[in-house]
């Protein structure tokens, strides 16, 4: 029999590795059969209402401007995405979804919404609070971890920053 | 016929006819009574195709948990009034 942890361990890998190859499955099986999995979060990132700037959306997914640009490449070239440049700021450029996007990204909130509600039909009122409760507080914990390696690569950054800056004023001063 | 009576009669008319179009059934054909859950034959993609132009019709947002409140077509035009006043 395995002990708490292992069971823990197992069920949260399990979960995760579940719900994005059911949702990578539905996809496949769905309307959107062009788009990977990774491109429909792109969609939800940007969102479907207003337009967003490729450095507020690359933040959010965690990935540099230079792999968003990738992205956005193809997702503009499959119809998705509306790329255009900020008519005050040309240095801006805001994306915003087309109206096949924006069908494609409530069609996936969609999934993750009855999915959820599956889960939650099987209790009752009080344990599905519980349920809620403890699903927040390990979604708070996993969050907390995620935010020290976070602020940790910006230490480094920042090391290697002042790292790069004293070499280059040596260099400077001879 | 009063302001309100009119803009009412204008979301109605848009609203019957964005339905009408998405799916491919005559305008005739949609009462303000019809419940989108039993009398109307909206698959998911073509209820959010109709949501979105909608939307975009009226340059409002109709996310999913307000649209669980909406049962009938009558709850949809109220929707839109009240969202277009609130601009």
């Amino acid at each position: 029999m395995l002990n708490e942890e292992e069971q823990m361990s197992e069920a949260l890998v399990r979960i995760f590795e579940n719900v994005v190859l059911t949702e990578e499955k539905s996809l496949q099986a769905g309307y959107f059969k062009d788009l990977s999995i990774a491109e429909m979060h792109t969609l939800t990132a940007i969102g479907p209402y207003d337009a967003r700037t490729m450095t507020n959306t690359a933040e959010d997914l965690g990935i540099t401007t230079g792999t968003l640009t990738v992205a956005i490449d193809r997702l503009v070239k499959k119809g998705y995405v509306h790329r255009e440049r900020d008519k005050r700021d040309k240095r801006i450029v805001r994306i915003s979804l087309t109206h096949t996007g924006k069908l494609a990204c409530r069609m996936n909130s969609k999934f993750h919404r009855v999915l959820a509600k599956h889960i939650l039909a099987g209790y009752d009122a009080n344990d599905r609070k519980h349920l809620l409760d403890l699903v927040d507080e390990v979604d708070r914990y996993v969050e907390q971890q995620l935010r020290r390696y976070d602020s940790s690569e910006n230490v480094r950054a920042t090391a290697r920053q002042v790292a790069k800056d004293t070499t280059k004023e040596k260099k400077q001063n001879g | 016929m009063a302001d309100s009576d009119n803009l009412r009669a204008k979301v109605q008319e848009d609203v019957i006819r964005i339905m009408s179009e998405t799916l491919e059934i005559s305008p005739e054909e949609i009462t303000t009574d019809l419940s989108f859950n039993t009398d109307l034959p909206f698959d998911s993609l073509q209820l959010y195709e109709f949501v979105i132009d909608v939307e975009e019709t009226y340059n409002i947002r109709l996310p999913d948990e307000l649209l669980d409140e909406v049962k009938t077509v009558n709850d949809m035009i109220d929707v839109v009034l009240k969202l277009s006043e609130q601009k």
